[in-house]
């Protein structure tokens, strides 16, 4: 059984993204006219309005920008103290996810994290949870 | 994005319409349980249109108008317009919605278009007794957000974006966790001047370092209550708000500007603190009401947590950006300070009207007489909307 989250928002582009996972590949949509990635998943390009789109493989590398840390617990999943920080991807977009393998006392503005993978499952099924931790040597 | 808004066209809606009644409910009787409604959490007695009447009949009296009066109505969040007008008896000739800035602004559009002259502006909220969460299992999946859209992840609640918000603000700047608490201190000594305040026990700056962080760098007292009541804003043609029971407090500004792009993403939170839209509302409101930061007599953020006045603050010129820590110091946000903001204690110790509640402070600070809590000769006041780079201000001057 993998370990129980707290349930995506899911519709027919956040299916393609979670299904991406399932592979361990993090995948973000960009336009095919314009270039721009966009996140969360979409129909369209926010930049050109454009519909076609790919999607393209992120390096998985990114800068720290910020972190709170729950001091209660809001989830049955996620006991307190739960840490959650925002990257900025190096392709652009921010990313949102909880840091492993740092102590958060150790994380500074600007720290370069990479992708990791853990499991997860909700109600809409199995997939992997891209989370971030120390680059490997 | 085209800035391409008409100072020509705005310039004349400058005092075209006024606030001649406002009206509340019992915030701090209701919380305790003396005036009826919920004492506990999730007992709910009346519901939200019951507060919303018991304000608008007071916004009513306040005026002197009669309900016949009134020829439009905005109603607020959690309120259905069309069950609202059938309650009340009204059947109006226009009507809108949202939040308290949004409807002034609505409304001041409506009336100058002719569609009508006396709007009601109507809230109301019975979310202490309804058990209204604001994060955690009950608010997921719903759509995309920021809000829950990384639940996956374990963020969820508003608090938590501000808590991102500060930190990031921390890290650029240096700002202080004391630094920040100046300001939950100074909107509860407010609010200790202020008898329908829910909150009236003194908080000090170490009362406020000691209490529990909920989303870290946040604490418990940077967090806005949840509490039940109702708020009505009557506004009227200006040409019309003369020679009524109370004297005129006229809307001289208004500014609209948002902040949408990659906010998901959290984009204009922590690369922008939206200020972008902060700039895009001052440019608008402090021409057309012909002042400057500097004239602002008393100041009023929305304040869901402490950390929306350090923004506002910033955007709006009052200070530098990443300078709002140092700035809230020292009692300069404070009544009888150089910009005293959220004299009614605001949402984090008055009560929690998502907006509406600071509308009344800003019109009975113009109209004077407050005692204690007046700001001495207040004749404009500013205030200002922000939630989630969703920016809009109104500037209030005191009318005759």
């Amino acid at each position: 059984m993998a370990t129980a989250r707290p349930i995506r928002s899911m519709d027919p582009y956040a299916q393609e993204f979670w299904t991406y996972t399932q592979k361990k590949e993090l995948r973000l949509q960009k336009c095919s006219d314009c270039g721009k990635f966009r996140f969360p998943p979409g129909p369209t390009c926010d930049k050109c309005l454009s519909d076609e789109a790919e999607w393209a493989a992120v390096s998985g590398r990114g800068k720290v920008l910020s972190w709170t840390t729950f001091r209660r617990k809001y989830f049955e999943e996620y006991p307190a103290p739960h840490t959650v920080i925002v990257l900025e991807l190096d392709e652009g977009p921010l990313f949102t996810s909880y840091p492993v393998d740092v102590n958060v006392s150790d994380l500074s503005e600007g720290m370069v994290l990479s992708l990791r993978w853990t499991d997860g499952q909700d109600k809409f099924g199995e997939y992997n949870l891209p989370v971030f931790g120390p680059p490997s040597a | 994005m085209a800035d391409s808004f008409d100072r020509k066209r705005l310039a004349p809606l400058k005092d075209s319409v006024a606030i001649v009644g406002v009206g509340e409910t019992d915030y701090g009787a209701d919380y305790r349980g003396a005036g009826g409604q919920a004492a506990k959490k999730g007992e709910a007695r009346y519901d939200s249109y019951t507060l919303a009447s018991r304000a608008l009949k007071r916004a009513l009296d306040d005026s002197g108008l009669k309900k016949d009066d009134i020829d439009g109505l905005c109603t607020g969040p959690t309120l259905s317009g069309e069950r609202a007008s059938e309650l009340w008896g009204l059947n109006p000739r226009w009507s809108g919605s949202g939040d308290a800035a949004q409807c002034i602004i609505e409304a001041a559009m409506a009336i100058n278009c002719g569609l009508c002259t006396t709007v009601a502006l109507v809230y109301g909220n019975a979310q202490r007794s309804m058990n209204t969460a604001y994060g955690g299992a009950q608010v997921t999946g719903g759509g995309i957000t920021s809000y829950f859209y990384y639940a996956p992840w374990g963020l969820t609640s508003q608090g938590a974006l501000y808590a991102l918000f500060f930190q990031r603000h921390k890290l650029l700047y240096g700002t202080t966790e004391e630094q920040l608490g100046a300001i939950a201190v100074a909107f509860r000594k407010h609010a200790c001047m202020n008898p329908n305040a829910v909150m009236q026990k003194p908080l000090t700056i170490e009362d406020y370092m000691k209490a529990p962080y909920v989303a870290e760098p946040l604490r418990l007292f940077d967090y806005c209550l949840i509490n039940d009541g109702g708020v009505a804003i009557i506004v009227r043609r200006a040409d019309m708000a003369k020679d009524l029971k109370q004297k005129p407090v006229m809307v001289s500004a208004f500014g609209w500007s948002e902040e949408n792009v990659d906010a998901t993403q959290l984009r204009p939170r922590l690369k922008d603190f939206y200020h972008t839209a902060h700039r895009g509302v001052a440019a608008q409101v402090y021409p057309m009401a012909g002042v400057t930061p500097k004239d602002i007599d008393v100041f009023a953020t929305y304040d869901s947590f402490s950390v929306h006045l350090l923004a506002s603050l910033e955007g709006f010129g009052f200070c530098k950006e990443g300078e709002g820590g140092p700035f809230v110091q020292n009692g300069r946000i404070e009544i009888g300070g150089e910009l005293p903001c959220n004299t009614s204690g605001g949402m984090l110790s008055e009560s929690y009207m998502q907006s509406w509640n600071h509308q009344p402070e800003l019109v009975r600070q113009l109209r004077g007489g407050l005692g204690a809590r007046q700001v001495e000769g207040a004749e404009v006041a500013q205030y200002v909307h922000d939630v989630a780079g969703k920016c809009k201000s109104i500037i209030y001057t005191k009318g005759s």
